[in-house]
C-alpha cells in the first residue's frame, strides 16, 4: 500500500507544478500600469474620470443618486482627487411629481481624463472624451467611431483595469448606468434603474460594458440586469460598479 | 496511514488538477487553439500574418490574394476572399469603398460566431446601430488560425515597437488593421494619403515630416487603421481609429500594427 501511495503523491506534485506553470502564463495583465522611470510626479488631482473600484454592496440600491455621488466623492478623496465635485453617471426615471434625470446632464462638459493622465502625465488613452457629444456619439460619425472609453482607458481610481470578458473571474465589466445610448433616461414604464437606485430586490438596471464586449459594444447601454440584488448583478458580470465623472 | 486520509489526498489531487487544467485551457492572445479547425461557416478573419512590405500590399489584388492564400492554407479556399480595404480616387480611376467589396453577410468567424448580420450592422449605418455596435471584439476578431490578436498590454513587451523584434514572434501587440476607410466603410475623398498610395507604397515620411502625428498630412505616406479589439488610441473604432507613422514595414509597429487586415468572403 505504501508504494503506490508514494507514486500518487509524486505524480500529483509533478502534474500540479506543471499545471501551475501553465496557468501562470494565462494571468491577464489587469493591474495598473507601472509608471515608467522618470515619469512626472503623480498628480491625482488632475483625474476627472474613473470607474468605481468597488460597488456599494447592496445590488441596485445605491441610496439614490445622492448615495452614488457620495460614493464617487469618497473613493476620489481616498486617492487625493477629492478637490473635484464628483457625480455618478446614472439616470433616474420620471415619477409623479419628479422629473427624469439624464446621466449626461450630470457630468459637466469635459474633457475628462482618466487615471493614466493624472499619474503619468499624458500617455495614450488618457483623454476619455473631449465633450458630451463625443462621449455619447451624438452624430452618426461620432457614434460609429466611438469615444476613447474602452478597456485600457476605463480604469478605476487606483488606475486598475476592470476585469472583462476573457479575464480572471470575477468579471465586473457590467457598469450600472440606467441610461439609453444617448445618455438619457428611459421614458417607458419598465424599470431600468432598480427603482431609481433604491431597490436591492426586484427590477432591473441598464448597464454598459467597460470593455465594450457584450451584446454589441456600448459603454453605457448594452442590456438590463436580471434583477437588482447583489447576487443578480454578479450572476451576469456586474459588481454594481458605476462611472464617476468630475463636474468641475 | 488510515485509508480515509489517503483517499482524501487522492481526491484533493484530482480536484486541484482539474481546476488547474481548466485554467490552463484559456487561450492566450497569439496562441493557436488546440486541435481546432475553422468552422465551415467561417467567412471572416483577421490575417494571421502581414504581407511584410508595409503599406505595399500589391494593391487590392495583392491583398485579396493574401486573404485567399491564408484561407486556402486552413481549408477555406473554396470561398472567394476579399480584403477589407478602400482605395482613393485617382485621375481616370474611381475610388473603391471597402464596404462594397465584402458581400452582404452575415459574417462568421473561426468559431462560427457572428461578427455582423449585414453591412448596416457591421458599419452602424443608423444612429441606433452605430450606438449598439457590431459583434467584433477582442474574443471574436480571430485570425484564420483561430488566434486572438494580441492587443495593448497583453504582453507589455518593451520591444513591441521594433519590427526587427516583432517579426520574430507572434506574441506582441499587433492590433492595428489596415483599412484605409472612413467609419462608414467608404474611401476618403480628401487629397491626403489614407491608403499608402492605394496599397502600393512602402515609403517612410521624410525626416521630420511625421512629427508624431497620426493624422493624414500633406504629402505624408499614411494608412488609416482600426482595432478588432476596440481598444486603442483615437477611438475604439474597428475600422477607422487613426493613421500610421508611415508606410514602411518598420513604421507600422511604432503604433502597434504589423500590417494585418480584415478578410471577408464575398458570398
Amino acid at each position: 500500500m505504501t508504494r503506490p501511495r508514494a507514486y500518487v503523491v509524486v505524480l500529483c506534485t509533478l502534474m500540479l507544478s506543471c499545471c501551475l506553470m501553465l496557468a501562470q502564463q494565462n494571468a491577464p495583465n489587469t493591474q495598473g500600469v507601472t509608471p515608467p522611470p522618470n515619469s512626472p510626479t503623480p498628480t491625482p488631482a488632475r483625474m476627472t474620470f474613473f470607474v468605481s473600484s468597488v460597488g456599494l454592496g447592496k445590488g441596485g440600491d445605491l441610496g439614490g443618486l445622492a448615495g452614488a455621488d457620495a460614493h464617487c466623492q469618497a473613493l476620489a478623496a481616498a486617492v487625493g482627487a477629492g478637490g473635484h465635485t464628483w457625480h455618478a453617471y446614472l439616470s433616474t426615471q420620471a415619477r409623479p411629481g419628479q422629473p427624469a434625470v439624464n446621466a449626461r446632464d450630470r457630468i459637466g462638459t469635459g474633457p475628462w481624463f482618466n487615471w493614466s493622465f493624472a499619474q503619468l502625465g499624458a500617455p495614450q488613452n488618457a483623454v476619455i472624451s473631449a465633450d458630451l457629444a463625443e462621449l455619447h456619439g451624438d452624430t452618426l460619425v461620432q457614434a460609429q467611431r466611438g469615444s476613447n472609453l474602452f478597456k485600457q482607458s476605463a480604469r478605476n481610481e487606483h488606475g486598475q483595469i476592470i476585469h472583462g470578458i476573457g479575464d480572471t473571474p470575477p468579471i465586473q465589466h457590467e457598469i450600472l448606468t440606467g441610461s439609453k445610448w444617448d445618455g438619457r433616461a428611459y421614458m417607458d414604464n419598465a424599470d431600468h434603474t432598480c427603482n431609481n437606485w433604491t431597490s436591492s430586490s426586484t427590477g432591473s438596471a441598464q448597464v454598459g460594458h467597460s470593455d465594450r464586449i457584450g451584446n454589441g459594444s456600448s459603454w453605457n447601454s448594452s442590456n438590463g440586469t436580471k434583477g437588482c440584488s447583489q447576487a443578480d448583478l454578479e450572476s451576469t458580470g456586474s459588481a454594481g460598479l458605476f462611472y464617476c465623472f468630475a463636474i468641475n | 496511514m488510515p485509508k480515509n486520509k489517503s483517499s482524501a489526498l487522492v481526491l484533493f489531487c484530482i480536484v486541484s488538477l482539474s481546476s488547474c487544467l481548466l485554467l490552463a485551457q484559456v487561450q492566450r492572445p497569439g496562441e493557436y487553439p488546440r486541435g481546432e479547425k475553422p468552422s465551415p461557416m467561417m467567412n471572416f478573419f483577421v490575417t494571421s500574418e502581414p504581407i511584410g512590405d508595409g503599406g505595399n500590399l500589391g494593391g487590392l489584388a495583392g491583398a485579396d490574394a493574401h486573404c485567399q492564400a491564408l484561407a486556402t492554407a486552413v481549408g477555406a479556399g473554396n470561398r472567394t476572399w476579399h480584403a477589407y480595404l478602400s482605395t482613393q480616387a485617382r485621375p481616370g480611376q474611381p475610388a473603391v469603398n471597402a464596404r462594397d467589396r465584402i458581400g452582404k453577410g452575415p459574417w462568421y468567424n473561426f468559431k462560427g460566431e457572428m461578427i455582423a448580420q449585414d453591412l448596416a450592422h457591421l458599419h452602424g449605418d443608423t444612429m441606433e446601430l452605430a450606438h449598439q455596435g457590431n459583434n467584433l471584439n477582442k474574443l471574436t476578431g480571430l485570425t484564420e488560425k483561430g488566434q486572438i490578436v494580441p492587443g495593448l498590454y497583453d504582453y507589455s513587451d518593451p520591444h513591441d515597437n521594433d519590427w526587427d523584434y516583432v517579426k520574430t514572434t507572434r506574441f506582441s501587440t499587433r492590433h492595428e488593421m489596415l483599412t484605409g476607410t472612413q467609419t462608414d466603410g467608404t474611401a476618403y475623398t480628401d487629397g491626403l494619403d489614407h491608403t499608402c498610395d492605394n496599397w502600393t507604397s512602402n515609403k517612410s515620411p521624410a525626416p521630420g515630416a511625421s512629427n508624431g502625428s497620426l493624422n493624414a498630412a500633406d504629402g505624408r505616406p499614411n494608412a488609416q487603421i482600426g482595432f478588432p479589439d476596440r481598444n486603442g488610441g483615437g477611438s475604439g473604432s474597428w475600422n477607422s481609429a487613426h493613421g500610421t507613422r508611415g508606410c514602411a514595414q518598420a513604421d507600422l509597429p511604432k503604433t502597434h500594427g504589423v500590417g494585418l487586415f480584415y478578410c471577408f468572403s464575398i458570398y
